[in-house]
């Protein structure tokens, strides 16, 4: 256990984890405390709701969690010999959810060797969204201290930010005497209230693809007849700010979401000619950002790969979850979804594993499905996370331990046993 | 473990002046031990016909972190081409340019290197650079912890503070993030391209803290050679790719007032603005100083020929090239008030007078540099190439022909003036083993590697002999790490973990407060997470063995 954490005494009294890291978005706060008590987790110093509904899934101590099997609870040996039968015998897995931290991910991607499995993420279709406008033009990326120091202008497109991420305007907040004010300006949805400087908010007419397009002609300084003018006055605005930070969520956006990631990055770059600007992509939640980042060092590819017995292929379309599925293009689905409860494994008619967070059990209840109740990094076991922004990565501590494996512990029995499994059957690992 | 001899290779150990001669390598436990003749050992390899070298270490070689991912993720292209591997021991992983980190350790290996050093570590990332480079089968690793664009730092400078609260704080920092030496990249150049500024030359002011990159520099090397850091401060000078940024390097080197510096990539900082494209080379500018400097070690920085992609903590410079990008991609970042980070892919060809030229410029510098000791051979993977390129390098160091042949395929004005065409320097094989094994290893200060004394690390590569050296440096017979085969003619035979080289230096804690308080109003992570603790740095470096060094400062002295 962490020096720094302390269990509750037997009589409830309350013991505070003063250096926790959150891990239920990827904001990955680490300035709030959390207060274990007998009866749960109760956070202290925030009212973000991600984190009071993450540590909602915590009650009591749930180290009564056990495997089971079609619903019926065994042993964990029996568990892994159940899903060692399953990953032996099928041809072409999925390896979905994929909501872990770094040490799960290592392991998880040795398992894929071993099965030739695809990788995607729960979150799979936002990350394409930005990861495909990457493969084709890039990125320009600016992170949460950046945007504190320096940011006179920040302008949300398509999202208020706090939906998903309650913290994040507190997290880049100037500082009382930054010597600069902040402007805040939303395009296409309303401002939330209570934000400190000036903010604006602004409803061009058309789609959010319209009026990225639109801002990026004007920003490029192009005439564009019968332009909205809060969105000319927006161009301007951003080409007159000392450094303006565009910030974008790629969950929240359509089908075809790289286009708007694209014009965003071109609004960037002009504005980069002359003055300074970034990004800020709100997304990679639920270890998102994690999973891609440990495959694509692994590997060499980001995820919607699949580890297959003649090498690697990438395809953003092919293999996303959703499409595999509904072709019936996969014959068994491992799904990993260690941080809660709101990632239950999709409903297949394929075998399922699932690694998942204990009160998941009985979404994990039906016939063809082997279920492992594991640890949530920085609630019952510690581990790393990527923060929003791919750059930091920070230590999550333990809260409490309820004794239950990690995905990386099961990953690696997983393996190991089906490395034995195939060496008594075929005389080779 | 077992006992093993390597029996009748002539060995090349510069380090204990050992040049060709036929001699016996015994190994036990990891090391290098003394064996009687007659002594029985578990194995005992054939390797007459063969030349015996320490394991290769590259000191600057992009490996890990947060800007090679990136490069890896905007490049899938570079990343589609499957080869066939080992399925018992190799795990799936691709990539030229940028390989994942597994191919990286493979392929590192299969040539007969045991060490790499990441020399671009962000504070901010360091964690991050660390697991990767434990991802990175068989090598030894560590990193340089990039100072000397974070606001603390300049801010400290701005003000006058104190030298030793500035030394203690690069002493804490090398600390918190496990680094083994510091590098600055554009002194002050990266956060002042945060202020929107477009160039630093070395005696300017940075826009907003009116510091210039002479005190960076300067600075920084003497905090080091202070606490006692065995790595020379590693600098990527102004002004990199730009015509005429000799004045720079020269500049820069006059910065360091007879201290340590080790000058990096220096090719990219060697061109004069002469001749009719205002671009030319300075190599003798270069190498007369570098000459009549001791304290100054350089690394090349060797462009190879094809298609490679930058990527650099050097934002402002990266921006600038962003549209000479091919493919035309561009990723760049501002980074935690700490650094940046800008990739770029390009195509280095024959026929671009620039690319032609650097390309001679890096070779000019490998030969006309009279002290080896002081050169070390390097790509500055994957900005000037790939390192899977060094045995063709290593061709071109030793092959006057070759080097012609070459020579006559580039665009005709490079080829028709170059004065490389009059060098008919070839390197020796003692050069070589000196600029990828003993020359690295003294400058990063590991006593136990790059050499083949008694007591060493059993790190041994075995080359066949073979006049085309590219060929025989491309696949090695057998390559050992820490007394273990691990490849041998080019298949693996066994991928442990490698360990990580970091220092321990002495600072005063007090410097915590200041840093604490700074975090508390700057920065968006807790002050007690800026630090890797040993046992973190055991789970991120995936459980390789930790490779402390400890540095004892001489404070006080210059």
């Amino acid at each position: 256990m962490n020096a720094s954490t302390q269990a509750c005494d037997p009589d409830g009294h309350v013991d505070v984890t003063p250096n926790w890291t959150c891990p239920f978005c990827s904001l990955l706060c680490d300035g709030f405390r959390v207060e274990t008590e007998q009866s749960g987790l109760r956070l202290v110093g925030s009212d973000c709701s991600k984190a009071v509904q993450g540590l909602a899934d915590f009650g009591p101590a749930t180290a009564s969690a056990m495997p089971s099997v079609d619903g019926r609870p065994v042993t964990a040996d029996m568990a892994l010999d159940a899903a060692v039968g399953r990953l032996a015998a099928c041809r072409m897995p999925l390896f979905g959810g994929l909501a872990t931290d770094v040490a799960g991910m290592r392991q998880l991607y040795r398992l894929a060797n071993a099965t030739g499995a695809i990788l995607d993420h729960a979150r799979g279709d936002a990350l394409m969204h930005a990861l495909r406008a990457l493969q084709d033009r890039g990125q320009v990326f600016s992170t949460l201290a950046e945007i504190r120091n320096r940011a006179d202008l920040v302008v949300c497109i398509g999202t208020d930010a706090v939906g998903n991420f309650p913290e994040f305007f507190r997290r880049c907040a100037p500082v009382d005497d930054a010597g600069f004010a902040r402007r805040t300006v939303f395009v296409g949805v309303d401002a939330p209230a209570g934000l400190a400087g000036e903010v604006a908010q602004i409803a061009p007419e058309g789609d959010l693809f319209d009026a990225v397009a639109m801002l990026a002609a004007l920003v490029d300084g192009r005439r564009v007849p019968g332009a909205d003018t809060a969105l000319a006055d927006l161009a301007q605005a951003l080409r007159a700010a000392r450094y303006c930070v565009v910030v974008w969520e790629p969950g929240r956006l359509p089908a075809q979401g790289a286009l708007i990631a694209e014009a965003l990055l071109r609004i960037v770059m002009s504005l980069n000619r002359s003055t300074r600007a970034g990004a800020f992509i709100l997304g990679g939640a639920d270890g998102l950002q994690t999973a891609n980042a440990v495959t694509t060092w692994l590997s060499g590819l980001p995820l919607r790969t699949r580890v297959g017995p003649l090498g690697l292929d990438h395809d953003p379309l092919q293999y996303a979850t959703a499409r595999l599925l509904a072709g019936n293009d996969v014959d068994l689905l491992l799904w990993v979804a260690s941080f809660g409860t709101k990632l239950p494994p999709p409903s297949t008619a394929l075998p399922r594993i699932v690694l998942g967070h204990p009160r998941l059990a009985s979404a994990c209840a039906g016939e063809g499905t082997v279920f492992f109740p594991v640890a949530t990094p920085g609630i019952n076991s510690a581990g790393h996370l990527f923060r929003a922004d791919g750059v930091v990565t920070l230590p999550l501590r333990i809260l409490r331990d309820d004794g239950l494996p990690t995905v990386a512990d099961i990953a690696k029995a997983l393996e190991a046993r089906l490395a034995l499994r195939r060496l008594a059957t075929e005389g080779q690992p | 473990m077992s006992t093993i001899r390597l029996k009748g290779g002539r060995v090349y150990d510069p380090a204990n002046g050992v040049d060709g001669d036929v001699r016996d390598i015994g190994m036990r436990d990891g090391r290098i031990v003394a064996l009687h003749p007659q002594e029985e050992v578990d194995h005992e390899y054939d390797v007459s016909g063969c030349v015996v070298m320490a394991g290769g270490i590259d000191l600057h070689t992009h490996i890990g972190g947060g800007k090679v991912n990136l490069a890896r993720m905007m490049l899938p292209e570079d990343h589609r081409a499957n080869r066939q591997r080992d399925p018992l021991l190799e795990l799936a992983s691709n990539g030229c340019c940028t390989p994942g980190t597994l191919e990286t350790g493979y392929r590192y290996a299969q040539m007969g290197y045991t060490a790499a050093f990441e020399p671009a570590m962000l504070a901010a990332n360091a964690r991050h650079a660390h697991m990767e480079m434990g991802d990175t089968p068989i090598l030894d690793h560590g990193a340089y912890v990039m100072l000397g664009n974070e606001e603390l730092f300049l801010e400290m400078l701005a003000r006058g503070e104190d030298f030793e609260r500035i030394r203690d704080y690069v002493g804490w920092s090398i600390d918190a993030s496990k680094a083994m030496g510091v590098k600055v990249v554009n002194p002050g150049g990266i956060s002042a391209f945060k202020f929107n500024q477009r160039k630093l030359d070395v005696d300017e002011n940075h826009v907003h803290w009116q510091v210039t990159p002479r005190d960076v520099v300067h600075t920084l090397a003497r905090a080091l050679t202070e606490l006692g850091v065995p790595h020379p401060l590693h600098i990527h000078a102004s002004n990199l790719g730009v015509a005429g940024n000799i004045e720079s390097t020269l500049a820069t080197i006059d910065a360091l007032d007879g201290l340590p510096g080790h000058l990096t990539h220096i090719q990219f900082h060697s061109y004069g603005k002469e001749g009719p494209k205002k671009f030319s080379s300075a190599t003798r500018q270069l190498i007369e100083k570098v000459k009549a400097a001791p304290n100054v070690s350089i690394d090349v920085g060797q462009i190879i020929f094809g298609q490679t992609v930058t990527a650099s903590g050097d934002t402002m410079r990266q921006f600038a090239n962003a549209d000479l990008g091919s493919p035309r991609k561009y990723v760049g970042g501002d980074i935690e008030c700490d650094a940046g980070c800008g990739v770029v892919p390009f195509r280095y060809r024959e026929q671009s007078y620039v690319n032609a030229l650097q390309w001679a410029i890096g070779l000019e510098i490998f030969l006309l540099m009279d002290d080896p000791w002081r050169v070390v051979l390097t790509t500055d993977h994957p900005n000037g190439g790939p390192f899977t390129s060094y045995p063709h390098l290593i061709r071109l160091l030793m092959d006057k022909s070759f080097r012609d042949e070459q020579l006559a395929r580039l665009h005709p004005d490079v080829a028709a003036s170059v004065d490389l065409r009059e060098i008919g320097r070839e390197l020796s094989l003692y050069d070589i083993a000196i600029m990828t094994r003993a020359a690295p290893a003294r400058l990063l200060g590991l006593a136990d590697r790059g050499q083949l004394g008694v007591g060493a690390a059993a790190d041994i590569a075995v080359y066949r002999e073979d006049a085309d050296r590219q060929a025989m440096f491309a696949t090695p017979e057998y390559v050992f790490k820490d007394g273990r085969l691990v490849a041998r003619q080019g298949r693996l035979e066994a991928v442990p973990v490698g360990g990580t080289h970091f220092l321990e230096t002495e600072f005063d804690p007090g410097i915590e407060k200041t840093i604490e308080k700074y975090a508390q109003r700057h920065l968006s992570v807790s002050y007690r997470n800026a630090k890797i603790g040993k046992d973190e740095l055991c789970s991120c470096a995936n459980g390789g063995a930790l490779l402390a060094c400890k540095v004892h400062g001489r404070r006080g002295g210059k």
